[in-house]
């Protein structure tokens, strides 16, 4: 399943990978072993260099994020009736223990970006690809919330709301005539749909007088629609165009109404609550029974976020999963 | 889908007013209630978004923005009136048939074409003009600021030309569709720039310096028409003037959008001046509710066409 990982410059976006990754690695090695996980020895490559260098207090280096061009994972999530079957029959093939997800994040440069824009031809194979996301993960980078309306982080907000709508609208576009197609052509798919997913990276960074202004306090909700209405409050003064545009998939054939909020932060090294000079570093954890040395970061958000694609899995349109099962006997074939 | 052509003389506002419509559909389809959704097709998005970044620092449009937007389509959607017994999702469902597609052509100039094609000549396939002629909704906008009073007289009124214009538009559609084609218009107006309108004008016009508020339609009918009838006397007894014609004008409606701009000193360019909204950030200072008026007229005529 492809997956569509939206962000502005600086937003975030390895690092939120790297973390991801982490969460993976934690959640994966848990006692309870209801999710596992593989990654391609390419995305195993960078990721596993991203992770050595957050365990050692380093945020992604710019080579680093070059070399990225496409991460993919195997999510595994154990089937919630044969879990709780006999340890020796859960281990039997046949027994299919784990549904399995396929999660792909591209990473496309702007300026490919802004040519689909402007021609609304996808010649690139990876805009192509990019097309076909049945989820959209959007990035907003809080560091960048401000109200001084005559700074230029205000002004690239307002760009990035811009770029991340039009973007969102050319998803939308893509699945509706796809749907039409496959209609015209005498399948009967379903109703197209994607799961847009927002990320509030760097929510640490937000500040307080935002906050105040917008009537909101520092720590995330709990609860579901508290979580929506916490995280639509900010949005809808950040990015008002990327949420209308979210809303109005449904008027414009394209569901977009399960979207999901999530938020990021990694603790940085301060000295006596000053910011350092240079380079920030990673607060590790100290070492526990269930583990340590890692970043100190916003693990269960990331473990919320996994799980979210448990429920997406069961979810994907069958036009989808095989379409996507084709892909993976041609690459086979190819090989 | 609904055909809105959107024709105003040179510098009357229009690429500011769909920047400001885009703003209000915006603020309006990502607020809490969430009555209201639009989505904009991927061809009109380059444009509109570069509008809308502009207006949200306080610029108005451009040249180059200008010269970019010639249409702009959008699809709207209107919840149903909330049925207080019925439990949240069943009251909360999208009417049946409140999904509307609306396309706003502007006409930039009043060109030769129109001339032309009064004096017999022939329209090719496709193409602005043929699409306004095609149209079912006619914006025709209205520069406040550049009312005169009664008597000032008509004749040499800084509007004189542009009724000429619009009264050989109309005359122009009418002709067009004599053969057949969609029976009726609907002309709204829009005065633009409502802020700008002289005092002496309000006065002369013995009307309340603000409009009735957006919903009394017959107010405000009798508002605008004491301001407008004798500035734009020829597009006033087109559109009365019923005639033997196939093509019929329903009644206008009026809508008086205005922004507030920051003062300048001579020789800078004019800024909008932003507000700040409780609990939503800035925006431009502007007349949300003649704009959400605007679109729920627009769903008025989709709904009475039974689109």
């Amino acid at each position: 399943m492809p997956c569509a990982l939206l962000g502005d410059r600086a937003s975030g976006k390895t690092t939120f990978l790297g973390l991801l990754y982490s969460a993976q690695v934690k959640y994966g090695t848990g006692v309870q072993d209801d999710f596992r996980f593989h990654a391609p020895m390419a995305s195993l490559n960078v990721m596993s260099a991203v992770y050595e260098g957050m365990k050692d207090g380093r945020f992604p280096s710019a080579t680093l994020k070059e070399e990225i061009t496409e991460i993919s994972f195997i999510f595994g999530y154990l089937r919630r009736i044969i879990g709780k079957l006999p340890h020796y029959i859960r281990q039997q093939n046949w027994a299919r223990p784990f549904s399995t997800l396929r999660f792909s994040a591209y990473d496309v440069s702007g300026e490919d970006i802004e040519e689909f824009i402007e021609t609304g031809i996808a010649s690139r194979p990876l805009i192509q690809q990019l097309l076909k996301s049945v989820v959209v993960v959007v990035l907003v980078d809080c560091s960048k919330m401000t109200t001084d309306i005559d700074t230029p982080v205000y002004k690239k907000m307002l760009r990035y709301d811009s770029t991340v709508a039009k973007l969102l609208v050319s998803f939308q576009t893509y699945k509706k005539q796809e749907y039409e197609r496959l209609k015209d052509s005498g399948v009967h798919p379903e109703p197209p749909i994607i799961y847009p997913a927002f990320v509030l990276a760097k929510f640490d960074t937000l500040r307080d007088d935002v906050l105040a202004r917008l009537g909101l306090h520092r720590g995330f909700p709990e609860g579901k629609r508290e979580r929506r209405e916490y995280a639509e409050a900010l949005l809808r003064v950040f990015v008002p165009q990327t949420l209308s545009q979210i809303r109005g998939g449904k008027v414009g054939g394209v569901s977009m109404d399960k979207s999901e909020y999530f938020l990021s932060w990694v603790r940085t090294e301060t000295q006596e609550g000053m910011d350092p000079v240079g380079h920030s570093r990673i607060v590790r954890t100290g070492f526990r029974p269930e583990g340590g040395g890692e970043p100190d970061f916003a693990y269960d958000e990331y473990v919320h976020f996994i799980e979210h694609f448990r429920d997406i899995a069961h979810k994907i349109p069958d036009e989808v999963l095989e379409a996507e099962r084709f892909q993976a006997q041609a690459l086979i074939r190819s090989a | 889908m609904l055909q809105v052509a959107i024709v105003g003389d040179r510098a009357s506002g229009k690429t500011t007013f769909l920047g400001l419509l885009y703003a209000a559909q915006v603020k309006s389809g990502s607020d809490r209630t969430d009555d209201f959704r639009f989505h904009v097709a991927f061809e009109s998005l380059e444009e509109i978004t570069a509008v809308f970044q502009r207006l949200m620092s306080g610029s108005f449009p451009d040249a180059a923005t200008k010269e970019g937007i010639h249409e702009v389509r959008f699809n709207l959607g209107f919840r149903k009136p909330k049925l207080g017994i019925l439990p949240f999702p069943r009251s909360r469902a999208w009417a049946p048939g409140a999904f509307a597609t609306i396309r706003f052509i502007l006409l930039r100039t009043f060109n030769q074409e129109i001339s032309q094609l009064l004096k017999g000549s022939s329209v090719g396939n496709g193409g602005t003009l043929r699409d306004i002629l095609d149209c079912d909704v006619a914006v025709i906008l209205a520069d406040s600021s550049r009312l005169a009073t009664k008597s000032e007289g008509a004749e040499l009124g800084p509007m004189h030309e542009y009724d000429g214009a619009v009264e050989s538009l109309l005359t122009a559609i009418q002709r067009w569709r004599e053969p057949g084609g969609r029976p009726i218009v609907y002309p709204i107006f829009v005065l633009s720039k409502f802020d700008c309108v002289r005092p002496e004008v309000l006065r002369a016009a013995n009307v309340e310096t603000a409009p009735p508020r957006v919903g009394k339609r017959g107010p405000r009918a009798t508002y605008a028409e004491k301001l407008l009838a004798h500035n734009l006397p020829k597009t006033f007894a087109k559109l009365r003037g019923w005639g033997r014609r196939k093509l019929k004008f329903s009644p206008p409606a009026y809508f008086f959008p205005w922004v507030r701009t920051e003062p300048v000193a001579l020789g800078q360019s004019e800024r909008i001046r932003l507000r700040r909204v409780r609990a939503a950030g800035w925006e431009p200072d502007y007349s949300f509710d003649e704009y959400i008026g605007f679109v729920e007229c627009l769903r008025d005529v989709s709904m009475q066409k039974g689109e």
